[in-house]
C-alpha cells in the first residue's frame, strides 16, 4: 500500500504556497513599520485635538467678554447666569411711579390703602 | 552571512511541503491545511531571531508545527464540544467528502480510523508511518521518550488493524 498517493493537492499549488510563505517576511515588516510609528501618531493625533479643544473652550470664554459685555459685567453675569433673560438686569431707565403702582395693583394681597398710606408716608 | 529572509525562505523552501503533508494528515482538511501553513511559517518567522541554534533546525521548525497542529485541534475539538457535536463525526465527514482524496476504500479506511484517535497517538502514528521519521526524530521533536512513542504507535496500530484487517501498517 503507497502512502502518498490517496490525497492531491490542486495544480501547481506547492509553488503557489512557496510563493505566498516567501511573503510573510515582507508583510510582517509592513505591519512592524507602522506598529513603528503608530505611538508618534497617536502622540500627535491627541495633541492636535487637545490644540483644537483648547482653542475652541478659549474662543467661547473669551469672545463675548470682548464684544458684548465688557462695559456691563453685571449684565455678562446675569446672561451667563440665565441665558434666557427670566432675570433682567439691564433696565437703565428708573421705573415710574405708574410702573410701581401697577405692579403692587397686580398682587391682590397688597390693597390701594395701603399703597396710598405708604406714599402719603414717603412724601410728608 | 544568511539574512534572516534568507534563512526564512530557506526554511519555507527545505520544509513546506513535508509539513504541508503532515498537517494535511492531521486536519483532513486542504484548505484548513493550507491556514495553519500560513500560521505555522508566520510563527517560525517570529521566533526565528530568537532560534540559538541549539536544537537542529529540522527538529526546532517541527515543533513548531507539531505545536500549533495539536493546539489546533484542540481548539476544534473545543468548539464542536460548545456546539454540542462530536470532532469525530466531523473529521469522518471531512475524510468522506474531501475532494482531493483519490485513493482506495481501504485507505479511505485509514484515514477515517486515523481521525478517531486521540490527538498525540495520531501525531506519533503520522509521523512514523507517512512522514518517516525515526522514533529519536519524534523524540527530539516531541520531547516524549522513545519508549513511549513506541507503545504510543502501537496502541495506535492495534486501533487501526481493528479495522483494517488486511493493512500492514507495522513499523
Amino acid at each position: 500500500m503507497t502512502k502518498r498517493n490517496d490525497i492531491s493537492v490542486p495544480q501547481g499549488y506547492f509553488q503557489d504556497l512557496e510563493k505566498r510563505l516567501g511573503q510573510i517576511p515582507r508583510e510582517k515588516a509592513r505591519v512592524t513599520t507602522f506598529q513603528k510609528v503608530s505611538p508618534w501618531l497617536a502622540y500627535a493625533a491627541s495633541l492636535a485635538i487637545l490644540a483644537a479643544v483648547g482653542g475652541f473652550v478659549f474662543r467661547k470664554a473669551a469672545a463675548p467678554l470682548q464684544e458684548d459685555y465688557s462695559w456691563d459685567y453685571v449684565s455678562y453675569l446675569s446672561r451667563s447666569l440665565d441665558p434666557d433673560g427670566i432675570i433682567e438686569l439691564e433696565e437703565t431707565e428708573e421705573p415710574s411711579e405708574e410702573d410701581i403702582l401697577n405692579y403692587l395693583l397686580a398682587d391682590n394681597s397688597i390693597s390701594v390703602e395701603l399703597i396710598a398710606e405708604a406714599n402719603y408716608e414717603k412724601n410728608y | 552571512m544568511e539574512s534572516l529572509e534568507q534563512v526564512f525562505n530557506n526554511i519555507v523552501k527545505d520544509y513546506s511541503e513535508r509539513l504541508y503533508w503532515h498537517v494535511r494528515r492531521m486536519v483532513n482538511s486542504h484548505e484548513d491545511a493550507d491556514d495553519l501553513l500560513q500560521e505555522i511559517f508566520l510563527k517560525i518567522w517570529t521566533a526565528l531571531p530568537t532560534f540559538r541554534g541549539e536544537a537542529q533546525l529540522y527538529t526546532w521548525v517541527w515543533r513548531i508545527a507539531t505545536n500549533e497542529t495539536l493546539n489546533h485541534l484542540r481548539k476544534e475539538r473545543v468548539r464542536a464540544m460548545l456546539r454540542m457535536q462530536s470532532i469525530d463525526a466531523e473529521m469522518e465527514r471531512r475524510v468522506e467528502g474531501d475532494p482531493f482524496f483519490n485513493g482506495t476504500e481501504a485507505q479511505r479506511e485509514l484515514m477515517k480510523g486515523l481521525a478517531k484517535l486521540p490527538e498525540k497517538q495520531r501525531q506519533v502514528f503520522v509521523m512514523r508511518w507517512w512522514d518517516e521519521l525515526s522514533y529519536e526524530q519524534i523524540s527530539a521533536i516531541t520531547g516524549t521518550s522513545v519508549g513511549a512513542l513506541k507503545a504510543s504507535y502501537h496502541i495506535a496500530q492495534e486501533k487501526l488493524k481493528l479495522n483494517l484487517s488486511t493493512l500492514d501498517v507495522s513499523k
